[in-house]
């Protein structure tokens, strides 16, 4: 916190401090563009979502009659004639992780007003975010082509369709909506809408490279709920 | 002024209804007269706060009303009188709370020697089955369900033969006999409810729920359905009826049990394949 | 589109003024505020009608357009509750009350009451209308997602009263929409009817947060100058904390409402278990269906609280301003609301003590349950002590006020009933609950509506509402729904089970028949006195006493906007600059019996008033 400097504010030291700091006068959190304070807690709120998506997959999965399919089957992929267990898996999220360190670079060359290399790396991002997507069609067309449908699974409880097909599709769904809007938002780098600070379409907001960083947040949180999707799926 | 009499009045006629009321709670007639108990100390302890503090507020109202030389009292915060207020009324809550929790604690421990019943609930109505000589029931499926099968029963469960099925919504009760009702629903959720017993829970479709009173008196009582079901909730009754020991016997000597009714479906069946041959 | 901002605001233009003042006795450091950390807001100000009325991002207008539209469902929410009184009062009279119709009506009235008309008109329409003025903003951070927020009730709002003409009706699950029964047949409106509700709810919850994220940052990080924490008047701690609430319960009723239309459409058995209907096993099975009772009643609880929080906050404003005193306890009032907000999401079982759940359960929620009772009487302690010592106006307002003291207290020591477990076995499912949560979450909050529109008419308006026929509301309402809800607690020691179409002829709910007609006819008088309140607006618009600044004395930063009713921006050219709490009233020493949130030290050197 230390090197936060508000002009007319000095901070004030342990966690007294800490609660002044926080109930004083116009800002709690000094510094923070309101933007982002709004992201954070949009992801807050989500957490609550994906929390009870998750919550209910573990009672539905403990509470079924029939057994629950063995995830290194059924999600195995046949390459070359052998049967490797979570390959397809494995490389989406190879592939979700190495966008996010890509969004962090357009975060760090965003706020040193590199335009191009900013640009570049969110559409790297925006490309790694739509081979994800790319990729979970295609392991739900295989799984659709084996037989599983949210009603019905041939390897074992029919709940293994329904919460595979609603989480990660809840899921594809953030990661779809976040490429939009990485294609949006390099088109507007490109153009140099945040060094000009011009004025977005639809909001009447002035543009600014921090809005590179909200929606970073916003990449990031996708991610790091693939990891808990991943950790629950996949390796239980 | 006349805004703290109508005040006054209000608090003054919720007492007197209280007093005067022709409708209370109908007699007891299981051993959960605690729960009675705790009500009326709850009723007692909360309706003398509410009265205590609505009487303070008219108070106020009398004495306080706007006078245009009158300055009101600046005073921020009183510490030591809200600590005074938060302990008295966190003691208050407790002595609430404590009986609470002793008597759901005697709710959720059956004792032993409580006999089980299966009360089963569909859209919209009430069956029962006792566990016959052998004390226990046998295990059921809900697929296993059909004209000859009313409760399911599995078929090679061998406990479920001398299971005694009534196929009528009103069962008979041995008084001062604990009872563990055992509920489960075939569709909706449903709630065995009988007001003068006190207790209920839901039958929950997919897994079996249960509960436990001991009846102490005899007599005829309704069974009201307590959780919305459907169009047909209001008009889900059953009945109860606590007999003696003696009265109770002879009941359950009549009823039919699983395996009579099967034999009795293969004398039909015989019958008709030999009607069939002819 | 840029000739539409005002961007010659600065930074600069407003720390300057920081310094001036310097009165007499006390020196100029005393009325050192520092300066500002955030550059002014620049707004989009619309031009055309369709951008000043209809598609309007002022976050004032969009709290009219919230109170508004949420006031219209509330109206058909009171319809439908006429109609469940006319057939519980008097069955057969109307020849159309099916119970099909019955139970859709239920179904509707509490849905509408409970979320789109109580939520959305206290966060909806005070929140967005208060918060920005009483935090000193110029508007709400995001206009334009308040903008959207608004738009999204509307169509939520649309699809919901759609329901009512699709084939099957509205659905008729209760507003609970406990599955199985609510997508299978046998209920009302299990096809349509329910697809919709749930879409609504969705479509509401999307447009909640947009509008909850503008709440929340409004007031954590756009207050003016000297606006601390424990500055802001109890209104905007009552609107913050529900909307935290919201933003943190709201996610699993979407998530409910999203499994539960994919069990009703794709035939998924989230909480489907084996079903045997009319002989035949349905392709369900696997599921669990207290799972959603869970889900449901994690967002349900705190949406108790969402409805009673700003409630609570805003009558301790109102109280305070009609007593002429400081609210009693600011300190404890401020945790009092944080403190049940958190302990909130601790208790959401006690609605589900006779549901199936493990019994276990029953003691954790109990005992949470009922410690909620502790903030919750400090509460109740401290507004009748802020009235003692006090200089009462009895007006209109105060009159709304004192009903809700009476109406909450009742409502909330008959939910220490219900919250212990094995007191509440007996009395749930029972009338008795609905007594308990229409007196406490339907009475009480609404007697707080009430006086909040008496008291901030004047503000909206410019003209005061007429006191007479005020009174008259006032006391038709609360002598009515007292008297509805009052003996209806009866009618659930009796044991007469909640949901029922009508009571044939058992023995112990004949003896009621009596007091049910009562009831309805009450229930016809306290709906009818409603419209009391349309006319008196409709009525005063035009003609009404014009109110002028300041019309109730008030401390708070609402009242001392340049213009009355304020304007598109709130503070004219300067943001203002608060030295002091909201509730200064009758300060020994100074001249008048309140000193504003705007008065620097310096102006009130001789008073012995406490620094906070």
């Amino acid at each position: 916190m230390s090197d936060l400097k508000i002009e007319g504010y000095e901070f004030k030291p342990g966690f007294k401090g800490m609660a002044k700091d926080t109930s004083s006068d116009q800002t709690m959190f000094k510094g923070v563009h309101w933007g982002k304070a709004m992201m954070w807690i949009f992801l807050l709120s989500d957490t609550f979502i994906f929390s009870c998506f998750l919550i209910s997959y573990m009672k539905g999965r403990g509470s079924t009659i029939i057994d629950w399919p063995n995830p290194s089957e059924v999600f195995g992929l046949h390459v070359f004639g052998v049967q490797v267990p979570l390959l397809l898996i494995a490389i989406m999220t190879f592939v979700l992780i190495t966008s996010s360190g890509t969004m962090a670079l357009a975060v760090k060359y965003g706020y040193e007003k590199n335009r191009k290399m900013c640009g570049w790396l969110i559409l790297a991002t925006a490309i790694g975010g739509l081979t994800f997507v790319g990729m979970q069609a295609f392991e739900w067309s295989k799984l659709i082509h084996e037989g599983v449908r949210p009603w019905e699974n041939p390897f074992g409880a029919p709940q293994f369709g329904s919460f595979f097909f609603m989480i990660t599709g809840f899921h594809g769904t953030h990661v779809s909506i976040g490429v939009i809007f990485l294609f949006i938002y390099a088109y507007k780098t490109f153009a140099g809408h945040y060094d000009e600070g011009k004025r977005g379409w639809f909001t009447t907001m002035k543009g600014d490279y921090v809005e590179v960083e909200i929606l970073g947040l916003y990449w990031h949180f996708v991610d790091l709920v693939w990891v808990f999707i991943f950790a629950f799926f996949y390796l239980w | 002024m006349h805004v703290g009499i109508i005040f006054f009045l209000v608090i003054l006629g919720s007492v007197l209804f209280h007093i005067f009321t022709p409708w209370y709670w109908t007699d007891v007639a299981s051993n959960w007269g605690g729960m009675d108990d705790t009500i009326t100390l709850t009723f007692w302890i909360g309706g003398g706060v509410f009265i205590a503090v609505c009487l303070f507020m008219i108070y106020c109202v009398f004495k306080f009303s706007y006078k245009k030389d009158r300055i009101a009292e600046y005073k921020p915060e009183d510490k030591k009188l809200e600590k005074i207020l938060t302990w008295a009324t966190t003691l208050g809550v407790a002595a609430l709370l404590a009986p609470g929790l002793i008597i759901w604690n005697q709710y959720v421990n059956v004792p032993k020697n409580a006999i089980e019943i299966d009360v089963m609930a569909w859209q919209w109505g009430w069956q029962y089955r006792l566990p016959g000589e052998d004390g226990k029931l046998g295990t059921t499926k809900v697929v296993n369900i059909n004209d000859d099968n009313p409760f399911g029963i599995n078929l090679d469960d061998p406990f479920g033969n001398d299971d005694v099925m009534i196929q009528s919504d009103v069962i008979n009760l041995e008084n001062n006999r604990p009872v563990k009702i055992l509920l489960r629903s075939v569709d909706v959720l449903h709630n065995w409810y009988v007001p003068q017993f006190r207790a209920k829970m839901d039958a929950v479709p997919g897994i079996v729920t249960f509960y436990w009173f001991e009846p102490n008196k005899t007599g005829e009582f309704e069974v009201l359905c307590a959780e919305y079901c459907g169009v047909g909730h209001y008009a889900m009754r059953g009945g109860v009826e606590v007999q003696d020991k003696q009265d109770y016997d002879n009941w359950l000597q009549e009823q039919e049990t699983f395996s009579d009714l099967i034999a009795k479906q293969k004398i039909l069946e015989n019958e008709k394949t030999k009607l069939a041959k002819k | 589109m840029s000739e539409d901002f005002n961007n010659n605001k600065t930074i600069q233009a407003q720390s300057s003024e920081a310094i001036s003042g310097g009165g007499s006795g006390v020196g100029v450091d005393a009325d050192y505020v520092r300066p500002a950390e955030v550059a002014d807001q620049d707004l989009y100000h619309g031009h055309s009608f369709i951008t000043k009325w209809i598609f309007c991002q002022d976050a004032k207008v969009i709290g009219v357009q919230y109170f508004l539209l949420a006031t219209f469902t509330g109206i058909i929410g009171l319809i439908l509750s006429w109609l469940m009184r006319l057939q519980l009062g008097f069955p057969g009279l109307a020849p159309f009350m099916t119970a099909e119709h019955y139970y859709q009506f239920v179904t509707m009235h509490g849905m509408i009451m409970v979320v789109y008309f109580l939520t959305a008109l206290f966060l909806g329409g005070f929140g967005n209308y208060l918060i920005p003025l009483m935090v000193g903003a110029r508007d709400m951070v995001f206009p334009y997602l308040n903008m959207v927020s608004f738009w999204s009730f509307f169509v939520a709002v649309g699809v919901l009263l759609a329901s009512f003409f699709v084939p099957g009706g509205p659905t008729g699950s209760g507003w609970t929409l406990y599955p199985p029964q609510a997508i299978l047949e046998g209920t009302p409106g299990s096809g349509w009817g329910i697809m919709l509700m749930c879409i609504s709810l969705i479509l509401f919850v999307a447009g909640f947060t947009m509008g909850g994220l503008n709440y929340l940052i409004t007031i954590l990080q756009a207050r003016t100058r000297g606006m601390t924490l424990m500055r802001m008047p109890l209104t905007v701690w009552g609107i913050f904390t529900a909307t935290v609430l919201a933003m943190l319960a709201f996610p699993a009723l979407l998530v409910g409402a999203l499994m539960m239309s994919l069990d009703n459409v794709l035939g998924t058995s989230f909480f489907m278990p084996t079903i045997l209907k009319a002989g035949e096993v349905l392709e369900y099975g696997g599921g669990s269906p207290i799972l959603f009772q869970h889900l449901f009643w994690f967002f349900g609880h705190p949406e108790v609280y969402i409805v009673a929080l700003p409630a609570f906050g805003i009558v301790s404003d109102l109280i305070s301003v009609h007593a002429r005193k400081n609210i009693f306890g600011y300190r404890m009032m401020v945790w009092a609301i944080v403190g049940i907000g958190a302990l909130s999401f601790f208790v959401w079982a006690h609605h589900m003590y006779v549901s199936g759940m493990n019994p276990w359960f029953g003691f954790f929620f109990a005992t949470t349950t009922l410690i909620i009772a502790v903030p919750t009487a400090m509460k109740v302690y401290n507004w009748i002590l802020t009235l003692w010592r006090g200089n009462i106006r009895l007006n209109t307002v105060m009159l709304w006020c004192l009903g809700f003291i009476v109406t909450f207290v009742n409502g909330g020591i008959t939910g220490i009933f219900l919250g212990n477990v094995s007191v509440d076995v007996p009395l749930s499912d029972t009338y008795f609950v609905i007594a308990h949560f229409h007196m406490v979450m339907g009475i009480a909050p609404l007697m707080v509506i009430m006086g909040a529109v008496y008291h901030w008419f004047p503000l909206v308006s410019g003209r005061f509402l007429s006191e007479k026929l005020g009174k008259w509301h006032f006391w038709l309402t609360f002598l009515g729904a007292y008297s509805i809800y009052f003996p209806m607690h009866y009618l659930g020691f009796i044991g007469v089970p909640r949901r029922y179409f009508e009571m044939y002829d058992s023995p112990y709910v004949t003896s009621a028949v009596g007091m049910n007609e009562f009831i309805s006819i009450a229930a016809f008088i306290v709906g009818a006195a409603q419209f009391i309140l349309i006319y008196n607006i409709i009525k005063t618009l035009k003609t009404g006493k014009p109110a002028g600044h300041n019309p109730w004395q008030a401390c708070s930063l609402e009242w001392l906007t340049p213009t009355v009713p304020p304007e598109h921006g709130n503070w004219g050219d300067r943001l203002p600059t608060v030295h002091r709490w909201a509730y200064d009233y009758s300060v020994p020493g100074a001249k008048e019996d309140f000193i504003t949130q705007t008065t620097p030290p310096s102006e009130v050197a001789g008073s012995k008033v406490e620094k906070t």
